[in-house]
């Protein structure tokens, strides 16, 4: 008995004993420091109870960044659900150089976030405001980057191309696990490719829509990289998320103890967040 | 037997874990009997000029090796070595913010009675007495920087231009430049903290830095003072070019240094940046013309480096041996001469031609500190005043200044 579950302990016992320490620790670390006026640094602190969570509530730059984080997730999430579903649907159709078209699209999601947001940010100032002036389209012609209303959209742009790539594969996978005698039954009955894709093709990749939703909900929910490369949260506070605030007044505004508490209400609305899609989602799925 | 095996094992392995997360390094004496000193200094354009002056300095004395560590993002990774209590033995960094929090920590050695003060212009450590607000001294100012308005010389003699000494003549020459076709200020306020240039010339002039503590006590408002500072930074966005806010500082420099604009609100910082892009350009530099009264206007003069000692190193005499060494003049002499930045040691002259228009401030006082250095960082002033240059409402902006500072007064 004994020497038959040793080995399923060493598997997991490391891992646990990882998880705890670099992840768990640092968590109840966080809760702990969000109840003190810690700066980071620097030895003295106090407990001060709910007050920073009562101050949360009252500060507007938290709300700010809640609504345009919200914003930006609702939208990239749809967009980057429909652009991959319909790339992985190309994808899986029997055309020449599929797998070459196939390593093509899965490009941008080997390539760092920050050096593609790089990449945008001197696309954006340098090459599209030429492209605009050249073509007379007055909102093209300056950096949309640099402007209040619309650096938000550079962004979910940005973000979208990104995260495409992972969405198709996982579709693409999806559409592979269709047997093909069901598209054969429906030839049979006469049914158009429009109604083969409502009735046969997207009940049966639910799974995968469940995770591809989710996964690009929390995804761009938790986006920092994108805009530490394309504005820094800016122009004023327009394009600042919740994680971007979190690290910005935590580290640099030596309001460490703060944003612990803004993190702590954070990774409760993702949690809550995660648990309604999943479940919401997984009651359309259905299996064969 | 398997059991206690697996046991003794997962025990050994945690605390292994343990003793690596646990092990910092500590700050070694005599490896080769030699005393070690750790240098760290925040600024990774001084990397190659403090390695120079460091091997001279070791290759001098037998008894004493001193390292230098410049960590990129050197101000957290110092904040987070101060929490874990390994404290380098020096510290370098700029007169800011971070400084003032951790001077009031007292983690730095008091040097209020220090011979090594004796040669540092008093105008600076009365700077770094404003800035943490205590009666001791802890940090030693070592080179300073500027911030003014740049132009470029060549286009000034083409047009027939006269370097603007009051803020009318400054709006003309602007409009001159403009009615010409030609773009008078290039800014660069994609980047926010460029935005807080102007508003260092300003407020730093038109209303000073007592300000700051009357603020602290809150005995006035940024609504009562800073009205005029907001309309003539507001005034300066006319004369800009079509894309204010969509281009950086490094598009900035390159565009400045090809000769298309004609001034360039922007500290000394910027100059050994703007040569790497055209080596030929022929700049100067003036002082921010912020009121009418020439005689009045003083040049925003900050530290830009400053030496601390920790408060519990074992190696004082030895440490305050090297900065003895980097405060000889020959020794800074090299070092602003490299960085391009000014001497905080009396005496001491930068003779880049860039900059020689503002040596009659610094060489008679006539300096200001840069105000933002009083306003803490989680404020984020750098996005206030983009915004507010975006938005262009005054009323709101003086509002939001006074609600952020407020706030972070009271979570402090």
């Amino acid at each position: 008995m004994n020497k038959r579950i040793a080995p399923y302990y060493w598997m997991t016992v490391p891992a646990v004993v990882l998880f705890f320490v670099f992840m768990t620790l640092p968590a109840l670390q966080g809760i702990y420091y969000s109840f003190t006026n810690y700066n980071g640094f620097g030895k003295e602190y106090d407990f001060v109870g709910f007050k920073n969570y009562f101050n949360l509530f009252q500060d507007d730059n938290v709300g700010n960044a809640y609504w345009f984080t919200f914003k930006f997730a609702i939208v990239v999430t749809i967009l980057t659900n429909i652009l991959s579903l319909l790339i992985a649907l190309g994808l899986n159709a029997k055309i020449k150089f599929r797998n070459f078209f196939r390593g093509i699209y899965f490009l941008p999601n080997i390539l760092s976030v920050l050096i593609v947001g790089y990449i945008f940010n001197y696309l954006f100032s340098n090459v599209f405001p030429i492209w605009g002036q050249n073509l007379g389209i007055n909102a093209l012609s300056t950096n949309i980057l640099g402007s209040e209303s619309l650096a938000w959209i550079g962004i979910v742009i940005v973000a979208v191309w990104q995260s495409v790539a992972l969405n198709t594969i996982l579709y693409l996978a999806g559409l592979q696990t269709i047997p093909t005698t069901l598209y054969e039954a429906s030839n049979l009955d006469g049914a158009g490719k429009w109604r083969e894709f409502w009735s046969i093709t997207f009940p049966l990749i639910a799974p995968f829509f469940t995770i591809n939703m989710v996964l690009a909900m929390k995804n761009s929910l938790m986006v920092f990289d994108q805009i530490v490369a394309l504005t820094n949260g800016g122009p004023g506070r327009a394009t600042q998320s919740i994680s971007h605030l979190i690290y910005t007044g935590g580290f640099e505004g030596g309001e460490y103890a703060y944003q612990s508490a803004n993190s702590v209400i954070y990774f409760i609305v993702i949690a809550v967040i995660s648990i309604l899609q999943i479940r919401f989602l997984q009651r359309r799925e259905m299996d064969l | 037997m398997r059991t206690t095996l697996t046991k003794a094992l997962g025990t050994m392995l945690l605390c292994g874990m343990m003793a690596v997360l646990l092990a910092s390094c500590t700050s070694g004496d005599s490896a080769n009997g030699k005393v070690q000193i750790e240098f760290f200094q925040n600024k990774p354009e001084a990397k190659t000029t403090f390695d120079e002056l460091i091997k001279t300095f070791n290759a001098e004395h037998d008894d004493i090796q001193v390292t230098q560590v410049n960590p990129p993002d050197a101000e957290t990774v110092l904040k987070t070595r101060v929490v874990k209590n390994d404290i380098p033995d020096i510290m370098a960094m700029g007169a800011t913010d971070t400084y003032s929090i951790l001077a009031q920590s007292d983690i730095f050695t008091d040097l209020t009675d220090s011979s090594l003060l004796q040669t540092i212009d008093p105008n600076y450590i009365q700077m770094l007495n404003d800035l943490t607000g205590m009666d001791e001294v802890t940090g030693i100012p070592y080179a300073t920087n500027a911030n003014g308005i740049m132009y470029n010389k060549t286009l000034f003699k083409e047009m027939g231009l006269d370097v603007p000494k009051t803020w009318d003549e400054l709006i003309a020459t602007a409009q001159k430049i403009k009615d010409a076709g030609e773009i008078p200020f290039y800014f660069t306020y994609k980047d926010d903290w460029q935005t807080s240039l102007p508003f260092n010339a300003l407020a730093s002039n038109l209303v000073g830095i007592d300000f700051y503590q009357e603020r602290r006590d809150n005995k006035v408002t940024f609504k009562e003072k800073y009205g005029e500072v907001a309309e003539k930074q507001l005034e300066l966005m006319k004369y800009g070019h079509g894309d204010n806010f969509g281009k950086a500082y490094s598009d900035g420099n390159r565009v400045f240094a090809n000769g298309e604009a004609f001034m360039y609100i922007q500290g000394t910082w910027a100059i050994s940046e703007i040569r790497k892009a055209n080596p030929n350009v022929d700049i100067g530099f003036f002082p921010f013309p912020t009121g009418n009264d020439a005689s009045e206007i003083k040049l925003v003069n900050g530290i830009d480096s400053l030496f601390t000692i920790a408060a519990d190193t074992p190696n004082r005499e030895q440490a305050e041996t090297f900065i003895a060494f980097l405060l000889k003049p020959e020794n800074i002499g090299r070092y602003i001469d490299e960085q391009t930045l000014f001497s905080a040691v009396e005496d001491v002259k930068q003779d880049d031609p860039a900059v020689q228009e503002l040596m009659p401030y610094i060489e008679q006082g006539k300096v200001v500190d840069f105000a933002d250095h009083y306003i803490p960082a989680a404020v984020q002033l750098n996005s206030i005043v983009q915004s507010f240059l975006q938005n262009q409402n005054i009323d709101n902006y003086l509002d939001t200044l006074d609600k952020e500072w407020d706030k972070v007064a009271n979570r402090r």
